[in-house]
């Protein structure tokens, strides 16, 4: 999965492709609505955040996330009552699996929140700068992407105590390198070109051609890159929970879900195969419109 | 000459990165609440036990001799004394490691044979349904998570159709050591016990094909497009004028190069291939160097999960440069061009 | 090789006998036991959890043992005698009594292993803290050994079991510069009915008996031990399926032990224990700090639900399990779920009529019943006006927690059993001053009342007397409400048909000494 998320084969890091500007929204859509694949992206990622936002509207019992027991309703298999069947200690999987949309989406706004500004600008320094600023920035981000992500994220959840907040943290913590890397490549790319050169003869700050040059140039691919981060935050969100290092009970959580229902397995298969298919759908519904995003931005190297 | 130089470069580099890797390691373990000596004594423990063990342990010295401690053991190998189970954590990882290394050896060759051959059938077969089926394949590999996938394999093949076993690297009842060279299919072979080779096999196939997934696609795609890029090469244009064969067109001209990025991608897909074992370890009950490391990781055992981040690391850096120096040596331009 | 067995076993035990080159053992009796987790340490000085002792109580041999009733019956020591003021503790060695290399059991051997004990300060040595130092343990001959303890204890018996004797010369032979550590923790330098025959340790532990065991062995002896460690189910039930596993481990789920009670050839082995489940209370801060919200739990738990569908147990109407039937205060009724008293409570109590109570219930991780019950107390509470955090925790967690005051939570899940079999390891442990600060003793009762009660116990050697003071002491705990008690323990093993002997025992592990097992088929492969 990482290497969805890193800038791409190392043959073309150097020669990567400036982005496009957004210049015409409507050849855009066009483009993007005639690529069937984007458009279901779209339409799961849709559903996905709809259930995030709408969950008490749409779950068929609200009442039964938090809160609820009911020993004699536990292990039902899927029925007209629970589509998903309902799980150890009688609650129904379905709506726990809507509301684990939730838990899932914060985590990704969180982690993108913290790790893209602070990722985004150590490229554009490194790039940019270069010399020792750039030496500093990359040989950290090659050291940090050393060590295999969920096995760091594992090491620091565990040593502060196991909750979203500190799983919040162990993501972010490593996330930013891939965005310094993107934006680095695009950067040490961009910043021979001549309207950079222009600025600089015009007598621009450094803080103006970084933020109102450059960035805006990246726009496009960090958006790219954000999409499809977004599945494989959710993805390393639900495997330090399914380890029992991330969300704890009873807050609905996708990962800890299926953990829990594995107890059951083969038996009671649908304790951890519906929400398990549920993790599935919405990575998928990412990839899918990142994939989207991508052709229609012409950002060839944002993997 | 110009060969080695590039081979001291990449050497250096990996070493600074492992030092850095050190620090970035022990900075985490040294942020930990609670008290390793208390833990290790067991629950009732008296205060003067651990007072005991604290300074035995060194926890009572500043922290930067104890970092010196620690780099200074670990440069004679040693990453002290496990908590959970009260050794050594070298011999934990040692008699751990080989299992884990077999699991991630057979996944990089599940990988490569399945990816790159399927790679260049989608980039023969371009746009066509065989083209179209391997991306969606290989789009499934990517999104599954390899917990989940590694449940619907046990369930598949393990409960409904039980044709394969769905724990561990052997039967229970079977005392097979393997203790050559600590990769359960090879040493089996080499004691003559062919019977139990077709044992390992069986419970290595659930784990490495739930490991493998991700893998594959990755291969598959990036070999397709790099065969379709070699492909538009003059050179190849020119062979297709000559009148040279397709079949060797393919295989001699076009795979060679075409090995390169799948082999680069192999390379960084590696860290995401260490941390997929974890789970994939816990889910099949495989008793590798990453099932014992989320064992310690959810016992807070300290000095066993530095070691086991930083064995991973150190596994992710040696295939690293392997596959750097594979690739410098095959293909000469990467060497000018450097380091990445 | 009588019974037909799977080629790949049969051949697989061939290889074995190959490997150590050890005479084929035409028929033996062979008993196969999951555990959920590896043998730590086999190291007597230093064991701990439930599979340490198990290996030990095989392994070793003590001055004495103990019965399913609690009773101290003799084992390396034939006779002794206790002095009036419970102080002076002499032990009579059997003569016979030799370790698993042949040489005579001495009461130098029990001098050295006790210095070495209190030396190493780990393992069993906190059962010593206060009673034993370096120079309480005498040989008086080459038979008689003498403990003079620094203060009166009159469970010092009933500690006895937990000291297994080694051989000192064998141990002085092998020391290095830490008193054997190294040695003992793979090597075995005891008197006990098994040798350590192989051990893998992350995947299993075999044992055989020792021909020339002292104690002698009886017909249908178990000739060789096997430990598997899983703690998965799925394995677990296909070992049973294949005939290759005689006994479950007491952890199974309950879905386990029913599907191999199902199968032929086994029966579900069901005892109850000492082992009592609790919440434990915080009684030093809000809100569980006052009586009545302690009381209103009480009153709100439901606890033929928790013993019916959720763990199977026995009922727990004082501290102490009704196991120690002796001691047992049975004038205590058990404790039933009242709604209606669970509000009066709540109304009596000084945080009634304002927001809702916040309360912290802390269990241990990944343990599905736990959670279970965590999410009913959750739901239950929530509904009287509480507002319920859960706070899972690993296991070693929550012994941190339980050290300070401040950091315990009000609520706590919590099993504690006799580590010795003797009422006073219950209450000592958990509700004496001087052991507070122990995730036993996570309720912080800090009674003066409840101290001295203790203390009188432990000072008189009469038991009628003592039975008296415990009872006094159920009632009064009864009243204080610093636990809910929830259950005892049931201890549940799927065990094959062959197999006799499991009784549940008041002291660790002790129900795993494989010298009581029999084994009444013909013996197997």
């Amino acid at each position: 999965m990482a290497v969805l998320n890193n800038g791409s084969a190392p043959a073309n890091v150097e020669e990567a492709v400036p982005a496009a500007t957004i210049s015409n929204a409507y050849k855009n859509w066009y483009r993007f609505s005639r690529n069937p694949t984007a458009v279901i992206g779209a339409v799961i990622v849709l559903i996905v955040i709809s259930c995030a936002l709408f969950a008490p509207w749409i779950a068929p019992y609200p009442e039964q996330v938090d809160n609820f027991v009911d020993f004699r309703a536990r292990h039902l298999p899927p029925s007209w009552e629970h589509w998903f069947g309902t799980d150890n200690v009688g609650r129904d999987v379905l709506t726990r699996v809507i509301y684990g949309y939730r838990i899932s989406l914060l985590l990704v706004v969180v982690v993108l929140g913290l790790s893209i500004p602070f990722g985004v600008m150590l490229g554009l320094m490194a790039g940019y700068f270069g010399g020792w600023v750039e030496i500093v920035i990359m040989r950290l981000t090659d050291i940090a992407l050393a060590i295999p992500p969920l096995v760091m994220a594992l090491a620091i959840t565990a040593v502060l105590s196991p909750n979203l907040m500190n799983a919040m943290i162990a993501i972010s913590v490593l996330w930013w390198t891939w965005h310094t890397r993107l934006i680095y490549s695009i950067t040490r790319t961009l910043k021979t070109q001549e309207f950079v050169e222009a600025a600089e003869i015009l007598g621009a700050s450094k803080f103006h051609i970084l933020f109102k040059e450059l960035l805006p140039n990246c726009v496009s691919a960090i958006s790219v890159k954000a999409t499809l981060d977004a599945g494989f935050v959710i993805l390393i969100g639900a495997s330090l929970s399914f380890l029992g290092l991330g969300v704890q009970p009873p807050t609905p959580d996708l990962g800890t879900m299926v953990a829990t229902g594995a107890d059951y397995l083969p038996d009671r298969w649908w304790q951890s195969v519906m929400p398990g298919m549920a993790i599935l759908f919405a990575i998928l519904g990412f990839n899918l419109l990142g994939d989207g995003l991508r052709d229609m931005f012409d950002v060839e190297d944002v993997r | 000459m110009e060969f080695l130089y590039f081979l001291a470069r990449r050497l250096l580099w990996s070493i600074l990165v492992l030092v850095g890797l050190s620090i970035i390691i022990f900075t985490i373990a040294r942020i930990v609440p609670g008290d390793p000596a208390r833990i290790a004594l067991g629950p009732l423990a008296t205060q003067e036990q651990v007072a005991e063990l604290q300074a035995e342990m060194g926890l009572d010295q500043p922290v930067h001799s104890q970092y010196l401690g620690y780099v200074g053991g670990l440069l004679q190998g040693d990453l002290g004394q496990s908590l959970l189970t009260q050794r050594s954590v070298n011999e934990d990882i040692g008699d751990t490691f080989a299992a884990t290394f077999e699991l991630v050896v057979a996944t990089v060759i599940v990988s490569m044979i399945i990816g790159v051959p399927a790679g260049v059938m989608a980039a023969r077969n371009k746009d066509g349904w065989l083209d179209n089926s391997s991306r969606f394949i290989a789009l499934l590999g990517v999104v599954t998570p390899a917990f989940f996938l590694a449940i619907l394999l046990q369930i598949l093949a393990g409960y409904v159709l039980q044709i394969l076993p769905v724990t561990n690297r052997m039967p229970a009842g079977i005392d097979f050591q393997a203790n050559i060279t600590g990769l359960m299919v090879i040493d089996t072979m080499l004691r003559g016990r062919f019977d139990l080779t077709v044992e390992a096999l069986r419970h290595l196939l659930l784990p490495t094909i739930a490991l493998s997934a991700a893998t594959i696609g990755q291969i598959m795609r990036i070999t397709r497009s790099s065969m379709i890029d070699v492909s538009r090469q003059d050179y190849i244009e020119a062979s297709r004028a000559f009148g040279i064969p397709a079949r060797i067109r393919t295989f001699k001209y076009m795979l060679r190069p075409s090995f390169v990025p799948p082999l680069t991608i192999l390379g960084l897909e590696f860290a995401s291939l260490i941390g997929n074992a974890f789970v994939v370890e816990m889910v099949f009950g495989w008793p590798g160097m990453a099932s014992y490391g989320v064992r310690t990781i959810l016992q807070k055992d300290l000095n066993a999960v530095m070691g086991v981040v930083m064995v991973s690391g150190l596994f992710f850096v040696f295939v690293n440069l392997l596959i750097d120096v594979l690739v410098g040596y095959v293909d000469p331009r990467v060497r000018i061009r450097g380091t990445r | 090789m009588s019974r037909p067995t799977p080629l790949a076993f049969g051949s697989a035990c061939a290889l074995a006998a190959l490997m150590i080159a050890a005479p084929a053992m035409a028929q033996s009796n062979i008993v196969t036991m999951n555990t959920v987790q590896i043998f730590g340490t086999i190291d007597p000085a230093k064991i701990n959890d439930y599979t340490e002792y198990m290996a030990a109580v095989n392994l070793y041999d003590g001055l004495v043992t103990v019965d399913e009733g609690g009773n101290i019956l003799p084992q390396l020591a034939e006779s002794w005698e206790v002095s009036d003021d419970s102080s002076v503790f002499t032990f009579h060695l059997n003569p016979n009594a030799t370790f698993q290399d042949g040489s005579p059991v001495t009461a130098d051997d029990v001098v050295y292993t006790v210095d070495r004990l209190l030396s190493i300060n780990q393992g069993p040595a906190y059962l010593f803290a206060d009673v034993l130092e370096p120079g309480s343990v005498e040989a008086t001959d080459d038979h008689t050994v003498v403990f003079t303890l620094s203060q009166t204890f009159s469970p010092f018996l009933a500690t006895m079991p937990a000291v297994f004797i080694v051989n000192a010369d064998l141990v002085e032979e092998n020391a290095g510069d830490d008193e054997g550590q190294t040695y003992l923790a793979t090597n075995v330098a005891g008197a006990g009915p098994y040798m350590l025959d192989s051990w893998d340790r992350g995947s299993r532990m075999t044992l055989t008996r020792d021909e020339n065991y002292y104690g002698g062995w009886h017909d249908g002896a178990i000739d060789e031990v096997r430990w598997l460690v899983t703690n998965d189910e799925a394995t677990v039930r296909s070992l049973a399926a294949s005939g290759e596993l005689t006994m479950t481990s007491q952890y199974q789920a309950t879905e386990t032990y029913d599907a191999i009670a199902a199968m032929d050839g086994f029966y579900l082995a069901e005892e109850d224990t000492a082992v009592a489940f609790y919440y434990k209370l915080n009684t030093q801060v809000p809100p569980t700090d006052d009586v009545h919200i302690r009381r209103a739990i009480a009153c709100a738990t439901d606890y033929d639900l928790i013993r019916e569908v959720i763990l199977p147990g026995g009922v727990l109407s004082t501290p102490l399990p009704p196991l120690f039937a002796e001691f047992h205060n049975n004038d205590i009724p058990a404790p039933t779920l009242d709604l209606d008293c669970a509000r009066e409570e709540i109304a009596q109590s000084s945080y009634a009529g304002g927001d809702p109570i916040p309360i912290v219930h802390s269990y241990v991780a990944g343990t599905a019943f736990e959670e279970e019950i965590a999410l009913l107390f959750q739901a239950t509470m929530e509904a009287l006006g509480f507002e319920v955090t859960l706070q899972p925790e690993p296991w070693n967690r929550i012994t941190e927690l339980a050290g300070e005051i401040d950091t315990t939570p009000n609520l706590t899940q919590v099993f504690f059993g006799p580590t010795y079999p003797s009422p006073d390891s219950m209450f000592y442990t958990q509700y004496h001053s001087n052991a507070a600060g122990t995730w036993a003793s996570m309720e912080w009762v800090l009674s003066d009342e409840v101290d001295s009660l203790i203390d009188a116990a432990r000072a008189t050697a009469d038991v009628d007397e003592q039975a008296e003071i415990y009872r006094e002491l159920q009632a009064l705990l009864v009243e204080i409400q610093p636990d809910t008690f929830l259950l005892t323990q049931r201890v549940r093993h799927a065990m094959s048909d062959c197999l006799t002997g499991f009784q549940a025992i008041p002291m660790q592990s002790f129900d795993y000494d494989m010298y009581r097992y029999t084994w009444t088929c013909d013996p197997n492969g």
